[in-house]
């Protein structure tokens, strides 16, 4: 007769909190029949178990099969992709509870368990994730030392416990593996984040969007400085610049004569000229830094002033900015050395003129333009007629605010004759207006401004509500220059940032519970802690790359070739198991003791350290004499233990194991809580070794 | 322990006075089937002793005094030739008895020692060729004089591995000896006595200890006490595992009498003298109690590692 390999019932436990686990961050972000399908499919299985309920046949699990990919079909439109797959994976997983019979089905719904896990990565990478897949992993393990635990009526704990034992031995491994193996790029690409918006600074600035930027406290990225960190004022992280306004929105277009190649150059390609000219004219680098960054969505890249990155991947664009081959879809780190504006020598390209001092054809606005006319035949010269608008903006009623006013036809005059009330794109949108209509050339650059500096890992932050916008004019003779109409009107926004920039005016960026906890010392410690550990997190694990694995082996190796990689992998590894083995060997040469002799040492050791002279041959009734002469007020729990004690060791057969050694510990507990040596009744230790 | 041993323990301790110890031992060997050697000086009460014991269990007793001049034929028995049937007939010797009284040992000829241990190990004795077997139950308690005494023959270690437990009565205690020398003679006391147990329940009995629980730990512990006496250089031979066999039975029958049904650590330590000591020599050459209790010391009762 076939032998029927029955999942042992000590097995349950792990094997359904496993799947629960395993299930439980796609309940959290998957469609709602999902999360309530899952636990009544897992809650029916426990039913099962306790014999409340048969296992279902095939007349109901068939069509429930078909119920989930038609659930799936309807929620996310196709079974295929990333999402739909998951959602179908894990729901399909759960029902493979309801025909768990075998042990072989227990294994494959360990593996499904694991790989249901794995899945959660596609969508989380922080620290806080990784943490919980391990810890679920644990409890899948466990599952797997239960279905191969012959022995029954154990303690599904022992397994938890052997479970988090075999993985934190794997560890040491699991690290050499992760520095060591080759990284490759991607076999396929899974576009698992097409549906997620993307995130920060956007190709076009229309009124308000920037503003909108401001409400959210997100990451955008992180900077980490060698040597100085510069002061707030100077910490303008520049990454787009706007130069095409139709009127009401400013956005980044080039000319139709201008050629891709030539006006962004990747370190492949061959240089333009203007590259050449910048990397003749560049200094020494005033800032080198590393900045990791966020995933966007987006190619651009946030850097100070002129930059120049290591990275094959980046490119550097005539309008002196970063810019990624492909969008940033996961954290993605840089290296940047940063240069001041160079003082430019020749002039500019006639269609970087007429581009950048470019209005709209029909009109519109038309008291802007005509103070602007105005006031630059009165100045005497386009440095003077900035100085007097900026100081105009400073001193007339402007106002920095979060809610500005809606606008109409003619944004710009509305704003700067009526309205006066404006966020940071308002006042660089009309500031722009303002010098084209003079005919300088100028152009909104957008990006992010200061930056909060963590003291842990001395790194700046840098979030969402850092957005900023300002403009950059070209001066005769000097080259590109920037300017912040901004700072004129709230200096407080580029010396402290948004918040005590708003106090001013009497608002705040950050409404609700993420606004109110701000204020709270306690919490603001522990953001900081919490932005250090992702730091870390990102730099370390999330950020190494391939080319950060090459440089970081390169170190060690020197040149980094397959075989050499082969060789460091099969050392270090080797040397590890090696190490892994004779730590087992060892532990095999020593007889384990059991639980109660264990139990028994712990006794005797404890009363021992109480002075009781106690030798290894006496037996448990004598050990317990003596003691109790010692300290009379334990001497009913001390032979309390040592019938339970000869019991377990001698007696024919324990039929409950679990509860003796609960017991057994706990007597153990109340004889080590008793030993309290009266004063009065103190006996003489050596009298008592004569009797 | 069922109330009949008991009361046959009562019976024969009202007997051999102050010697509850050895009696208990006595009667342990006995249900563990085992032959028990007695050795002390004459007239301290060995005959007694197993007087009493034969009376109590209602067993069957002979008595032999052991002399040098004693011939094998003199214990297992001898053919005759009856000139009415023409036949030999055997004439069976104290040997057929369900318990003998071996006295003085060692004073007989070892052909004569020899004879008797090795009826003792086989339960059978083999004369003309036709292999009898011996009554049950049949146990032998011998006597024996110490060895410094003149003209005697010392038994040899091997057989001395034939007794399981070895005893000695010793002095009694002064309030024992006015009790003994004021009362009458023991030893009609012990022909007067009744018999408190059947050889049948006796052998029932037997059977119990068999069936006493050793568990693993305990069997552990008496494992290492083996080792020790080989691997520590404490005795010139180590015990034979027919003495760990001897000591784990003798410690079955031990908690049988203390009416438990699973051996403990302290019926091994109890019984561990009297069955080890005869057995190893210490390789100091002191005396074999003092060994047998540095072998108790040396071994923890729990494992340790």
């Amino acid at each position: 007769m076939a032998r029927v390999y029955q999942v042992p019932r000590h097995a349950f436990p792990w094997l359904l909190a496993g799947a629960l686990l395993a299930s439980l961050p796609h309940l959290w972000r998957g469609p709602l029949w999902l999360a309530v399908a899952v636990p009544v499919l897992l809650g029916w299985r426990t039913l099962i178990q306790r014999g409340l309920l048969a296992m279902p046949g095939k007349l109901i699990r068939f069509p429930l099969l078909l119920a989930v990919v038609g659930a799936t079909l309807y929620s996310h439109g196709t079974v295929l992709g990333p999402e739909a797959g998951v959602t179908l994976l894990v729901a399909a997983f759960a029902l493979k509870m309801l025909e768990m019979f075998r042990l072989r089905d227990a294994y494959v719904a360990i593996i499904l368990a694991s790989f249901v896990l794995a899945t959660t990565f596609l969508f989380s990478r922080d620290p806080l994730t990784t943490l919980y897949i391990g810890s679920a992993l644990v409890v899948v393990m466990a599952a797997l030392v239960g279905i191969n635990d012959p022995e029954s009526g154990v303690s599904p704990w022992r397994h938890l416990r052997q479970s988090g034992v075999m993985v934190l031995q794997a560890l040491p491994l699991m690290l050499v593996f992760f520095v060591l193996v080759p990284r490759m790029p991607p076999l396929w690409n899974l576009q698992v984040n097409q549906q997620q918006a993307k995130t920060g600074m956007s190709d076009s600035m229309s009124p308000g969007e920037i503003s909108r930027l401001s409400r959210q406290s997100g990451i955008a990225f992180r900077v980490e400085f060698d040597g100085e960190v510069p002061p707030p004022a100077q910490r303008y992280w520049r990454g787009l610049t706007y130069g095409w306004f139709d009127g009401r929105r400013w956005s980044q277009a080039l000319p139709p004569e201008v050629r891709q190649q030539e006006y962004l150059h990747f370190a492949n390609g061959p240089p333009p000229e203007w590259y050449e000219q910048l990397l003749a004219e560049r200094g020494e680098p005033d800032w080198r830094y590393r900045v990791v960054m966020e995933r966007t969505g987006q190619q651009w890249l946030y850097a100070l002033s002129v930059p120049f990155s290591n990275r094959q991947e980046v490119g550097l664009a005539r309008d002196l900015r970063l810019v990624r081959r492909t969008d940033i879809e996961s954290t993605f780190d840089y290296q940047v050395d940063s240069y001041q504006m160079p003082v430019a020598r020749q002039g500019l390209a006639d269609w970087e003129r007429r581009f950048y001092t470019s209005l709209p054809q029909q009109g519109g606005n038309p008291r802007a333009r005509q103070m602007a006319s105005e006031w630059r035949a009165g100045a005497s010269g386009d440095a003077a007629y900035i100085t007097r608008l900026l100081l105009w903006f400073n001193q007339e009623e402007f106002y920095y605010t979060l809610e500005p006013p809606l606008l109409g036809e003619n944004t710009v005059d509305e704003f700067l004759f009526r309205t006066r009330r404006g966020f940071c794109e308002h006042y660089a949108s009309s500031f722009a207006f303002m010098l084209r209509a003079a005919g300088i050339p100028a152009r909104i650059v957008a990006g992010y401004q200061g930056g909060e500096l963590n003291p842990l890992g001395n790194h700046l932050l840098v979030r969402q509500y850092d957005a900023h916008v300002w403009v950059e004019a070209w001066l005769q003779g000097q080259g590109w220059v920037e300017f912040d109409p901004t700072g004129a009107v709230a200096p407080t926004r580029i010396e402290q940032g948004l918040d005590a920039a708003l106090a001013e005016y009497g608002e705040s960026a950050l409404t609700g519970l993420a606004g109110a906890l701000r204020g709270v010392p306690l919490f603001a410690r522990l953001s900081l802690l919490a932005d250090y550990i992702e730091f870390g997190w990102a730099k370390w694990v999330l950020g190494y790359s391939q080319q950060n694995q090459l440089e970081f082996l390169s170190r060690w190796l020197g040149k980094v070739t397959p075989q050499r990689m082969v060789m460091a992998l099969a050392a270090v590894g080797g040397v590890i198991m090696l190490a892994m083995l004779l730590w087992m060997l060892w532990r095999v040469r020593r007889p384990r003791l059991v639980w109660w002799q264990r139990e028994h040492r712990r006794m005797t050791q404890m009363l021992s350290r109480r002075g009781v002279p106690l030798a290894p041959h006496l037996t448990t009734a004598q050990i317990v004499q003596i003691a109790s002469q010692y300290f009379p007020a334990a001497s009913q729990p001390l032979q309390d233990w040592q019938r339970c004690y000869d019991t377990i060791a001698y007696r024919k057969e324990i039929t409950e194991p679990m509860v003796l050694r609960r017991q057994l510990r706990g007597l153990r507990r109340r004889v080590g809580r008793r030993l309290i040596r009266p004063m009065s009744l103190n006996p003489n230790p050596d009298q008592q070794r004569e009797a | 322990m069922s109330t009949t041993i008991s009361r046959a323990i009562t019976a024969v301790s009202s007997v051999v006075l102050g010697k509850d110890e050895q009696i208990r031992l006595a009667v342990a060997c006995m249900l563990a089937r085992g032959h028990l050697l007695i050795e002390d000086l004459p007239g301290m009460g060995k005959t007694t002793l197993a007087h009493a014991l034969a009376r109590v269990f209602s067993l069957d007793y002979r008595r032999v005094q052991f002399t040098s001049d004693m011939l094998p034929a003199d214990i297992l028995g001898v053919s005759i030739y009856d000139p009415d049937t023409r036949q030999f007939q055997l004439r069976q010797g104290p040997v057929f008895a369900q318990l003998l009284l071996a006295d003085e040992v060692n004073r007989a000829t070892p052909k004569t020692q020899g004879a008797l241990l090795e009826a003792m190990e086989e339960r059978q004795v083999t004369l003309d060729g036709v292999s009898r077997p011996l009554p049950e139950p049949f146990f032998v308690i011998a006597t024996q004089n110490p060895v410094t005494q003149a003209g005697t023959f010392p038994l040899p270690e091997s057989q001395l591995d034939r007794f399981l437990m070895r005893i000695s009565l010793g002095y009694p205690s002064a309030e024992t000896e006015l009790a003994l020398l004021s009362g009458s003679d023991r030893r009609d006391h012990a022909s007067t006595m009744k018999p408190e147990i059947s050889s049948a329940e006796l052998m029932q009995q037997m059977a119990l200890v068999g069936k006493v629980h050793a568990s693993a730990d305990l069997i552990d512990y008496v494992q290492r006490l083996l080792a020790h006496s080989r691997d520590s250089g404490l005795f010139v031979v180590g015990l034979s595992p027919r003495a760990g066999l001897g000591l784990l039975r003798a410690a079955r029958a031990w908690a049988l009498l203390a009416g438990r049904d699973y051996v403990t650590p302290e019926d091994v330590q109890v019984v561990l003298g009297p069955v080890t000591a005869h057995r190893i020599q210490a390789s100091t050459g002191g005396a074999s109690a003092t060994s047998t209790q540095q072998l108790l010391e040396a071994v923890p009762v729990v494992r340790r590692s």
